[in-house]
């Protein structure tokens, strides 16, 4: 044990000593912050582009420039999500519902500095987890199958939808169906038989997230700031955005609880940081004594998600390391960077290069300490944004909207979808339908339409085993609660229950 | 101070993403030259499929030698996207013929035209053939299977209960599971995964019973124990220090050598009617890169047989998949357009 700790100090040392690694992991992080940041660059994107580019380093240097740049990405997305309520990445979706409020009241420093904080936090955290328990977590991922996937991917529309609307969760659960719909647009990639197509080929392959995110987010909050004549958001003069660290301490329990559920999720094949956020702002709340201020500005969600969002990349490393299956898009680019320079990841990897986890944990916390430098350098420039007038800045929103749609598969078509959704989503925003559902049905939509299907076609149409699989029954259960959570009697039986259980004491008394 | 930073960090933003998208666009240009004083400047291959990936990976070990032997640099770039990379296909179709740009390909691309990619066939192109990681037929360690013998016999006996993964509908390695159970006679439940690491995946939580991927794809997960090899579909049996020894499936059924084997193509290509001393000189560079150690050794390292065919034998090769793609994917409705409409007839495997 003393001897990994030595060898993992010996190799962060190592690597921190040399200005060239040095320079490189800062320009990685600050370049993916910048993607995350802008609405259409994904960490997927940047560490594809990006893999291409660092081919001619050495395995530690291209790392550091990928690890750096996947970090900063999945931080970066919260800025425009604090900002501008426009979330950077699906990932930073969450961030966006108690962000962008707090902004609104003038802390949109401290609440930059705060995400700053706890996605470094969370980073870190999900890396202690990573080396503790890579092998048993990688065990408990094998224990998902179809039926498992299809019942997450269910579990997540719900949660979000429920999170996601101000009163009444029916909202955002129609939301969510609705994005389930988009999700069946193409042809379905089992069978390849086309699904709502028109004879389009552009709808062949089905809706992009980018261009829908961006519609879904942008165009009704561009519309929104226009129309209502409005300031983006209030910037105090003297607003600092050094975290207080009694917030942070007064969160503790919340952080270690953010960053077990944006690790766990992320060692699940398949899902990653966008649900990692929604699960824990919906944990948050649940734990929370005030439910009230959510929606409105609560610090604690807003540290939940971006811990948990974070968090996740340790998650997502571990099956990528153990088992060579990764854990989330952004990872499976990063397994295929891995391969490029000679290491196959996998159920072998400990036995032939040993000390590559340590190396790997090494270069992660350098990357989380680089995005924490540039993350508290930029986050006072950022904030200024929000003085620029509205009328002047959106505009300059809306270019980038539309450049993030072409960017991503230079397909004038995303331009045409990314309209429609937009104006759609202003009239369910008009009708209080949250959005954010919507977006996660259309990610996840794929997910449970073919696993459920895969399951059926293991079974032969039987769903009993759906029933008899520890894992699925327990996602059945909850999701069961979720729902009956929201139907009146089923409240009152609960409360029934908890006075009945507690007076009993008192009426023996009696 | 405050207008300045403002202003500077707007011009940051907007340089940033000008950068990025200029990135993105950017292609390589070539300018003619004489044929016969070929290669003056550097080669660009440009890969269809995403780096990292099997064929990039391996049109980068072949072009760091094949640069050596021509005496030049070649920069190898990824254009991916499109169907069955078409978008990669059709950008080096559309350069100049001279020699410049070759574009890195796999067995996939061949079905670019009948999935409605692009409306060019295989002969368009003059490739140059790597090889590729054999197919294997595997079981969970905890299977009752054995041996190949078992599996199929079992499968005969209960016709449509063994499931069997094989990455997606229309995948390589679906056609070798088509092409075994029609020479064994044997029916499997064919499930579809998205790729071939959920596929393995599969087979080690039991989802389904029997996986057929390549051998370089589950290396890792036979050599950790959790995947037992039944059988190669290829002709000789296999043997490994590390892997230890694989009978092969066709010397036990022989009627398989009908269909099998249907191995993956990596390799590269130059458009076809590249002037013939150009071709001439890439084939010998090509011959010399293929002889050199480091290829070997790669080779050898990742369970790769290296095929070494150029021009019309390799032109051979890719015309039958074609065929055998085009037609499996018509047959399983997937098919976008016949592959009648763009002339492939229809062969037999091995035909």
């Amino acid at each position: 044990m003393i001897e990994q700790f030595q060898h993992f100090f010996t190799v962060l040392w190592g690597l921190a000593t040399d200005p060239v690694n040095l320079l490189i992991v800062f320009a990685a992080s600050f370049l993916g912050i910048i993607f995350g940041a802008l609405p259409g660059l994904t960490a997927t994107l940047g560490v594809a582009l990006l893999t291409t580019l660092t081919y001619g380093l050495d395995v530690n240097s291209a790392l550091l420039a990928l690890l750096g740049l996947y970090v900063g990405a999945i931080y970066g997305g919260s800025y425009p999500s604090i900002l501008i309520n426009i979330p950077g990445t699906a990932a930073a979706a969450a961030t966006a519902m108690e962000g962008y409020p707090l902004a609104s009241k003038g802390e949109g420093g401290k609440a930059l500095g705060l995400t700053t904080t706890a996605s470094t936090i969370g980073t870190l955290f999900g890396l202690l987890i990573l080396v503790l328990m890579a092998p048993l977590i990688a065990s408990v991922a094998l224990q998902f199958t179809s039926f498992e996937f299809f019942l997450l991917a269910l579990f997540g529309i719900l949660i979000s939808g429920t999170l996601t609307s101000e009163g009444d969760a029916l909202k955002g659960w129609i939301a969510g169906f609705f994005g389930l719909f988009l999700a069946c647009i193409g042809r379905d990639t089992l069978q390849f038989f086309p699904r709502f197509t028109f004879d389009m080929p552009q709808l062949d392959s089905g809706l992009d997230i980018v261009p829908v995110l961006i519609g879904a987010f942008g165009i009704p909050q561009i519309i929104k700031v226009l129309a209502e004549r409005k300031k983006l958001a209030q910037a105090k003069e003297f607003d600092s955005v050094v975290p207080e660290f009694s917030e942070i301490r007064k969160n503790s329990k919340n952080i270690a609880r953010s960053a077990s559920i944006g690790v766990g999720i992320g060692a699940v094949p398949g899902i990653g940081e966008d649900i990692a956020g929604w699960v824990s702002y919906g944990a948050a709340k649940g734990a929370a004594k005030d439910k009230s201020k959510f929606g409105q500005g609560d610090k604690s969600g807003l540290i939940a998600s971006e811990t948990a969002n974070n968090a996740c990349i340790g998650g997502a490393l571990i099956p990528l390391l153990t088992l060579g299956i990764p854990g989330s898009a952004p990872a499976a680019m990063l397994l295929g960077a891995l391969m490029l320079h000679g290491i196959n990841p996998g159920p072998t990897l400990p036995v032939e290069k040993p000390d590559f986890l340590l190396e790997i944990t090494a270069i992660l916390v350098l990357a989380s300490v680089a995005m924490f430098c540039n993350g508290m350098l930029l986050a006072k420039q950022v904030v200024k944004l929000l003085k620029v007038p509205a009328p002047l800045f959106m505009p300059f929103v809306a270019i980038l909207c539309v450049l993030g749609s072409y960017a991503l598969g230079l397909n004038v078509f995303n331009l045409f979808l990314m309209v429609p959704i937009g104006i759609i989503a202003y009239w369910m925003i008009e009708l209080k339908y949250p959005i954010s559902p919507m977006i996660i049905g259309l990610i996840l939509g794929p997910m449970a339409d073919e696993n459920l299907r895969r399951a059926l076609l293991t079974t032969e149409g039987d769903l009993l085993p759906m029933l008899s699989r520890p894992v699925s029954l327990i996602l059945i259960l909850i999701m069961l609660v979720v729902i009956f959570q929201q139907m009146p009697w089923f409240k009152s039986l609960l409360r029934k229950c908890c006075s009945a259980f507690k007076s009993q004491p008192n009426k023996e008394e009696a | 101070m405050n207008n300045s930073s403002k202003k500077y960090t707007n011009a940051t933003t907007l340089v940033l993403i000008c950068g990025v998208i200029i990135s993105i666009l950017v292609g390589v240009k070539t300018i003619s030259t004489d044929a016969d004083s070929y290669p003056r400047r550097p080669l660009t291959n440009v890969v269809v499929w995403s780096a990292g990936g099997g064929t990039d990976v391996a049109n980068r070990v072949i072009s760091a030698e094949l640069a050596k032997a021509l005496g030049t640099d070649i920069n190898v770039t990824n254009k991916p996207g499109g169907v069955a990379g078409s978008l990669g296909l059709s950008y080096v179709n559309q350069r100049r013929s001279d020699g410049y740009t070759l574009v890195g390909l796999s067995e996939s691309c061949v079905t670019a035209a009948v999935m409605g990619g692009w409306a060019e066939r295989m002969d368009t192109w003059y490739p140059f053939i790597i090889g590729g990681s054999p197919d294997l037929i595997s079981v969970s360690a905890n299977s009752p299977f054995t041996s190949v013998e078992q599996l199929v016999a079992y499968a005969l006996a209960n016709p449509n209960k063994v499931k069997a993964a094989a990455a997606g509908s229309g995948s390589l390695h679906h056609l070798n599971l088509l092409a075994f159970a029609k020479g064994t006679q044997a029916e499997f439940k064919f499930v579809p995964y998205p790729g071939s690491a959920p596929s393995q995946t599969a087979v080690v939580t039991e989802e389904v019973d029997i996986v057929i991927t390549s051998m370089a794809e589950q290396q890792q997960l036979i050599k950790s124990g959790q995947l037992r090899p039944l059988a190669m579909l290829t002709n000789k049996a296999f043997s490994d220090d590390d892997i230890g020894d694989i009978p092969t499936a066709l010397d036990v059924y022989p009627a398989l050598k009908q269909h099998l084997p249907i191995t993956q193509v990596i390799g590269f290509a130059v458009n076809a009617d590249t002037p013939d001393n150009i071709k001439v000189k890439l084939t010998q560079a090509f011959d010399q890169a293929m002889q050199s150690d480091k290829v070997k050794q790669w080779a050898d390292d990742n369970y790769f047989v290296l095929s070494g065919k150029s021009g019309a034998q390799a032109s051979d090769v890719f015309s039958k998949l074609e065929s055998l793609f085009g037609w499996t994917l018509e047959e399983l409705g997937a098919a976008k357009h016949s592959p009648a409409k763009f002339g492939i007839n229809k062969i037999d495997a091995q035909g």
